[in-house]
């Protein structure tokens, strides 16, 4: 049984700005829950069936088949190289950009495969946003970073720019600190903000599932805190998958995890049960820190 | 850690800083070097001209009771080495006297007035026994024509030839070599005479005879059949078609053509053929209000007559063509002066005049920049001027038989800023022109034709190479596969290593020729090129779904794209015969024939198109390199954040990668654009280099760069050609220097816009 926090079918425009302050502080690692919930997901946004993906001849994910809940956090955890941001990268098929890449099996979002080769890639990037490690602000001004993913869908009218532009940067927690500033260039930014300006950018076109591959690895101990705040105040509002290295970051902010190790999914659960009764050893050897 | 290795790591350091510092101020001090040098060989053409008096002496003892009818003096210029001229004036006096005065001092004058050593020496002219002289004209320098109490007429020169003895010391010994002479004529006693001596032995004289009349004797001298040598004189006495009373004649260096300013301010010419019949008469009323004519003289080159009035104007008249006729036209007003002008001597090596007025004042004006170099003063009125023939010295006698001999410094009368860079009415040009041209008697030297043969050049070469340089950059850079950007990036930049002699000798030899034979085909690719591609793109809908496409549209677009290309090339190599017959079918069917009719210019197979090719492909590889570097700088990351955004490549391209390269971009152009500009050997070979001022494809033109590589071999040291050529090379400098430095002003602002990628 499935007891996590049930959220109500959600809008797909994002609730005003005052219920997502309200929402409880992020999940801490010790809060009980059911372990019963790993039997099986309901309503699941994205399966992923037996996917296989190789580089060249090299196979970088072996067969991984995994349900993600939707309007939860998931953290994909797992030693360097384990595939973990591959994997990640394969939802919205970013990993098109790279050559030789090649993939057998079949993700489904919402029911229909994102790996037909003639499905709409842009269309499923608008679906499916991605917050990358390194904090990528374009060399524009902070409004027109936020406004870039609109701007490119035809969005021209400056009333609804400057309305999702507001409610985006509000929802990533950075509009107070840049409100009198807008039109400045988004690079005089801090680190911290510039990863909240990546985050408000992604939310702007309104997705229904963020990508964060490792958003806090390149970010100083407050920003983190500050970004880790913000998945918690994300959270029911928009299914998010996240990649990281840091399993008390897994902990804190995510629901579910699951662990990848050389390319394969080794095992998937709640992340409580997950970090305090594992069923593998090898999860059990990886969180107690006897590699990774 | 060890404290001898700490030490030996900072002595290191200490000398690399230092090596480093050391080079980087040697490379400014050279460049700055550098400018100074080219400089300080043009300033000398911006220094203002000046004159100096050497000696102003009371005339010796011995001329007291004689009346002194001219002046003339020769200066050489021994350079630096000998420290001191050679100055020799001469006193032509009414007893028919040369006496020649030596005023090179053995020691610098210290103080006007102190001449060290004035010697003096007297030479009769031959056969002036009893005779007194009534009449002195000097013209070209050291020539004079007398005309004796008798009625007789000679052509003296005075010929300074310098010796050197064998310890090397300098003397110049004078001569006077009488050229002509004619016997005195019945009839009244002439007033005035005037005898040129033609190249090829043919004399002329003229003399004006009271009652207003001219007479005019040409004697050629010829070998008859037998081998001898046989004088012919053909007379002719001219009365009628003179407008008025004449006050001043003038005759052209081969005699044939007569000039006489009168009294009622008309100018008269008359043009005789081999034997002295008048093939041409025409009379100018030159002033309107007929300010009496006092003085001519016939200008450097023998084109230009100068006139001098009543009013102490000089003006300058040459011939101007219109239409089929010819017609005496006032060209230049140079300074005016007070009173009547007396004496016109114009220099044998410039254009420049010295005119005496009625007030005694002596002026040096330069003809064809009007410019006014000097007025020799300090001397107080000034009865009688001679003038150096060189231009760099000029004596005159002074109230109080006081002699003054001025050396005067203006080596470039020629150049101003006015005949740089402005229109100037050139003798024999129907308007004012900029005009490059440095042969010949006036060597014309407006820098425009050269600036803009530059300009024209680099911006041709720049409407080529930057679009094919920075579409193929962006194409390699963000399209194509890496494996094929790892083989077109080399190869492109083998081009730059391509010596561009080699560039400029297949454009010379081989791809000019074949543009003039397909230059409609070139006109028609630009429309059947795009109209295929615009085909073919169509078709591809077709096909783009298969898997096949697919991979072609991902980096291998070009390997379907350049033979689509090539056929577009075939296309219009094929329609262009029938096409340029059909469309030019009443010009002979010919592009070149259409051009000429229409232009009235002819299509010149070194041309501006030629040259744009041969420079573009120099300049291709600069820009697309340092653009392709600038636009592969850009992290991948951005590329990755705008497409997971939903963005399409070309939205990608547009409007995050082009903006953040737009600094490197930018320097690219900028950095091809100064090689452009400065780029010699290709426009030396391939652009024909006639300095032309039209902006037509169809034609050359010359560049400053190649203007120096044309010229410097031609030009002497420390003359103005030379310096002009330096002056060249410094706007040249400039050129570069503003663009470089604005290209990085703005690749700046641009680097703090769009950060620093």
């Amino acid at each position: 049984m499935k007891t996590t926090r049930t959220t109500p079918t959600m809008p797909s425009t994002p609730e005003p700005i005052q219920h997502v302050m309200k929402l409880p502080p992020p999940h801490v690692a010790g809060v009980s829950r059911d372990p019963s919930a790993a039997e099986g997901i309901r309503d699941p946004i994205v399966r992923s069936q037996n996917l296989h993906l190789y580089y060249g001849a090299t196979e970088a994910l072996k067969d991984i088949t995994l349900d993600f809940p939707r309007h939860d956090v998931t953290a994909l955890i797992g030693p360097s190289g384990c595939g973990k941001s591959t994997f990640l990268r394969c939802l919205n098929r970013m990993n098109d950009l790279i050559d030789g890449v090649r993939t057998t099996g079949v993700i489904e979002l919402d029911g229909r495969d994102i790996t037909d080769k003639s499905l709409d890639v842009i269309e499923l990037r608008r679906r499916v946003g991605m917050v990358f490690q390194k904090p990528t602000p374009f060399p524009k001004t902070i409004y027109e970073n936020v406004a870039y993913g609109l701007r490119i869908a035809g969005v021209r009218r400056k009333a609804v720019l400057d309305e999702i532009v507001e409610k985006s940067l509000r929802r990533a927690a950075l509009w107070d600190e840049v409100k009198d500033r807008l039109h400045d260039s988004a690079l005089g930014l801090s680190g911290g903000q510039h990863q909240r300006v990546c985050i408000a950018r992604a939310i702007a076109v309104d997705p229904e599932i963020i990508l964060m591959d490792e958003p806090c690895s390149a970010l100083d101990p407050r920003s983190t805190t500050r970004i880790e705040d913000l998945i918690g105040q994300l959270r029911g509002q928009y299914t998010i998958i996240i990649v990281t290295h840091n399993m008390q970051q897994a902990a804190r902010v995510s629901d579910w995890t699951a662990f990848l190790y050389e390319g394969a999914l080794i095992e998937f659960g709640p992340t409580d049960r997950l970090f305090t009764k594992p069923q593998k050893k090898e999860t059990e050897d990886y969180i107690t820190g006897r590699f990774g | 850690m060890d404290k001898a290795i700490i030490r030996r790591v900072q002595r290191r350091d200490r000398i690399a800083r230092w090596t480093i510092t050391l080079g980087g101020v040697a490379i400014i001090v050279s460049v700055i070097a550098i400018l100074v040098l080219i400089v300080s060989v043009t300033l000398p053409l911006f220094r203002p001209p000046r004159d100096e008096i050497v000696s102003k002496t009371a005339l010796p003892a011995a001329f007291s009771d004689k009346e002194v009818l001219a002046l003339g003096i020769d200066r050489v210029e021994l350079g630096d080495r000998a420290a001191r001229d050679s100055l020799t004036g001469y006193v032509v006096t009414q007893d028919g006297r040369f006496t020649f005065l030596d005023f090179s001092s053995r020691h610098t004058p210290s103080a006007v007035g102190q001449v060290a050593n004035l010697s003096y020496s007297t030479r009769s002219v031959p056969g002036a026994l009893k005779k007194t002289l009534r009449f002195v004209e000097n013209h070209a320098g050291t020539r004079y024509s007398l005309l004796w109490s008798d009625g007789s007429a000679s052509l003296v020169d005075a010929v300074m030839k310098p010796r050197f003895d064998e310890s090397g010391k300098r003397s110049v010994e004078h001569e006077l070599r009488t050229l002509a002479a004619f016997p005195p004529e019945k009839g009244p006693l002439p007033l005035q005479a005037l005898l040129r001596a033609a190249e090829g032995g043919a004399v002329t004289c003229v003399t004006l005879l009271p009652g207003n009349r001219l007479s005019v004797v040409r004697r050629v001298s010829s070998e008859n059949l037998l081998g001898e040598e046989e004088t012919i004189e053909h007379r002719r006495t001219i009365e009628e078609g003179i407008p008025g009373p004449i006050r001043a004649l003038a005759l052209d260096g081969t005699g044939k053509t007569l000039y006489a300013g009168t009294e009622n301010g008309c100018l008269a010419i008359w043009q005789f053929d081999a034997k002295g019949q008048i093939v041409h008469h025409e009379v100018v009323p030159a002033f309107r209000d007929k300010r009496a004519v006092t003085a001519l003289a016939m200008v450097f080159g023998d084109v230009s007559l100068a006139v001098g009035d009543a009013r102490g104007e000089v003006t300058v008249w040459s011939e101007v063509r219109r239409g089929d006729s010819r017609k005496l036209r006032l060209l230049h007003r140079l300074s005016q002066g007070g009173k009547g002008v007396r004496e016109i001597l114009p220099s044998c090596r410039k254009k420049s005049l010295l005119s005496l007025d009625g007030d005694g004042e002596i002026r040096l004006d330069y003809v064809t920049s009007q410019r006014n170099l000097l007025r020799l003063t300090g001397a107080g009125p000034i009865r009688t001027a001679g003038y150096a023939p060189r231009g760099n010295a000029a004596i005159g006698l002074g109230g109080g038989d006081e002699l003054v001999v001025w050396k005067i410094d203006c080596p470039h009368p020629e150049v101003s800023w006015a005949t740089l860079f402005g229109k100037v009415h050139y003798e024999g040009y129907a308007e004012p022109e900029f005009k490059w041209q440095t042969t010949g008697e006036e060597p014309k030297f407006s820098l425009v034709p050269v600036i803009f043969g530059t300009l024209k050049a680099t911006v041709y070469a720049m409407l080529f190479a930057v679009p094919l340089a920075l579409f193929g950059a962006v194409y390699v850079s963000y399209f194509t596969s890496p494996g094929w950007k790892n083989t077109i990036k080399p190869v492109v930049e083998i081009m730059a290593a391509l010596p561009s002699v080699v560039i400029g000798f297949l454009i010379l030899l081989w791809f000019a020729p074949l543009l003039g034979r397909w230059i409609v085909a070139v006109f028609t690719a630009m429309v059947t090129i795009p109209f295929v591609f615009f085909l073919f793109l169509l078709a591809w809908q077709g096909v783009r779904k298969l898997h096949w496409a697919k991979r072609v549209e991902h980096g291998y677009e070009f390997l379907v794209l350049v033979p689509v290309m090539v056929a577009g090339a075939g296309l219009a190599c094929a329609a262009a015969g029938p096409l340029e017959r059909w469309l030019f079918r009443s010009y002979h069917g010919m592009f070149t024939e259409w051009l000429f009719q229409v232009t009235q210019k002819p299509y010149e197979q070194l041309n501006s198109l030629a040259v744009a090719f041969g420079l573009g492909f120099a300049v291709i590889p600069i820009i697309f390199s340092i653009s392709e570097d600038s636009l592969s700088n850009i992290p991948y990351s951005l590329t990755a954040a705008s497409q997971a955004l939903g963005a399409s490549r070309w939205q990608t391209l547009w409007r995050i990668i082009l903006p953040s390269a737009s600094p490197g971009i930018f320097a690219a152009v900028m950095i091809g654009f100064g090689r452009a500009v400065g780029e010699t050997m290709i426009v030396f070979m391939a652009a024909g280099n006639a300095p032309l001022l039209d902006i037509s494809p169809f034609n050359g033109f010359r560049t400053l760069s190649a203007n120096i590589a044309v010229e410097i071999p031609e030009a002497p040291v420390g003359g103005t050609l030379y310096r002009v050529l330096f002056l060249c090379a410094v706007i040249l400098f400039v050129m570069t220097f503003l663009l470089n430095t604005v290209a990085e002003v703005v690749r700046q602002r641009l680097r703090k816009r769009f950060g620093q990628y």
